[in-house]
């Protein structure tokens, strides 16, 4: 099975009736000239690029700029078209006086399977007091947590909020709590390989396309900025398949993925056993 | 007189040459245009308006040619972080098989019809797919 842990549905068509909310996630997303995709072309992709399951986040910025780029709802309107594809993530502004209610119903109500959070969006650190709670209702309903991580292209959003060294509290502190460092943490690829060595709840994915084509960057970040044996040898259990689609398109990651030399067992891990572990998805 | 008619499609592969002939025949015959030209034009800068021979061999035979002259993988300087798009750059070779292929095609028509060769066909070639694209048929003439 060919999971794909980390895909924005911004732009699905069943949710982009209203096109001021449209035009809202394109300047909160900046992804400026993406263009509406009906949901035929979404399954004519994913059946192309051979991708079984994919997981689609919510982004809730409430407070800091008034609205959700997607909400909890709208991620449900997806699930409901294609269940067997489908995977939904919540997501929570931590700065709303109700965020645990949300929480509770987006998981309870919804059946939603995770939460994402993108600090460097939302303005706070892995540490702040008002994310403790958050990561404890997670904990109760066993839901793992996918942080942004890294840079962001997202305008407006500062990298120190998402620096993997900041999250290594959280990893510590609850150990019960599955959690995705996102995007390799890039550029700080050496400091994302310390946590994932030292911390069994700690993952990462591969959805990062900061420098040249696919195939190019991933020879430079998995071959030569980290030895072409670590991701084999000493973690092939931590790293996801992830697209960050719509920002850069499933099919040519995962050719890029494909292309490495390492072993063919490696790879089939990354593409789907990884995430089912790290979903908690019965297979 | 000018008539002008748009036409969706989601393309199904990376490469694809999607026969539109009939679609322009069709369109053609009903406009009301007697005699003028009608112009055939992709909206799009990864995707291509071919004329040729619609045979399987000579199907392969372009992909394949396009494909040695403007390979995957190579140091293309469109692989970069596009701020105006949010994106990055990753199709090189479908708008530089787009230049080869040109973004349209010109017919006569003549008493109503469109005139063509027994042999032409009129392609719409996808570079950069899947993806919903769109032609635009017009004719123009009295």
């Amino acid at each position: 099975m060919v999971v794909d842990v980390h895909v924005h549905p911004s732009f699905f068509k069943d949710i982009c009736d209203n096109p001021k909310r449209v035009s809202f996630r394109r300047e909160q997303t900046g992804l400026y000239k993406t263009g509406i995709k009906p949901m035929e072309l979404i399954y004519t992709q994913l059946d192309a690029a051979g991708i079984n399951k994919t997981v689609l986040f919510a982004e809730d910025l409430t407070t800091l700029y008034g609205d959700t780029v997607i909400s909890n709802e709208e991620i449900k309107t997806l699930i409901d078209l294609a269940p067997d594809r489908f995977i939904g993530f919540a997501s929570v502004d931590p700065h709303r006086a109700d965020a645990l209610e949300v929480l509770d119903y987006a998981f309870k109500d919804l059946g939603l399977m995770g939460l994402k959070l993108n600090l460097s969006k939302q303005r706070l650190f892995p540490t702040d007091d008002k994310l403790k709670p958050i990561y404890e209702k997670c904990i109760k309903y066993n839901k793992p947590i996918m942080f942004h991580a890294g840079l962001s292209w997202e305008p407006d959003t500062l990298s120190k909020y998402s620096h993997p060294l900041n999250f290594e509290e959280v990893a510590l502190t609850y150990p019960d709590l599955r959690m995705c460092l996102a995007h390799f943490s890039w550029p700080w690829v050496n400091e994302t390989v310390m946590l994932l060595i030292k911390y069994p709840n700690v993952y990462t994915d591969t959805s990062m396309l900061y420098l040249d084509s696919p195939k190019d960057f991933f020879e430079q970040i998995f071959m030569k900025n980290m030895g072409p044996l670590w991701m084999d040898r000493n973690f092939n259990n931590k790293v996801m398949f992830g697209s960050n689609s719509p920002r850069f398109r499933p099919y040519r990651l995962k050719d890029a993925l494909e292309s490495l030399d390492i072993r063919r067992s490696t790879i089939q891990r990354i593409l789907g056993t990884n995430a089912i572990q790290f979903l908690g998805l019965e297979v | 007189m000018v008539k002008i008619k748009e036409i969706e499609i989601i393309t199904k592969s990376e490469f694809q040459l999607i026969k539109i002939t009939e679609h322009v025949r069709k369109f053609v015959s009903e406009c009301g245009i007697k005699n003028g030209i009608v112009l055939v034009l992709t909206s799009h800068t990864t995707t291509g308006i071919m004329v040729n021979e619609s045979l399987d061999c000579l199907e392969i035979d372009i992909e394949e040619a396009l494909e040695r002259l403007i390979p995957k993988d190579a140091p293309y300087a469109h692989s970069h972080f596009l701020p105006s798009y949010g994106t990055t750059g990753c199709n090189a070779p479908g708008h530089l098989k787009s230049m080869l292929a040109g973004n349209h095609c010109i017919f006569p028509v003549i008493d109503g019809e469109m005139v063509f060769g027994h042999a032409q066909d009129i392609y719409f070639a996808e570079f950069d797919g899947q993806l919903k694209r769109k032609f635009i048929i017009e004719v123009m003439g009295e």
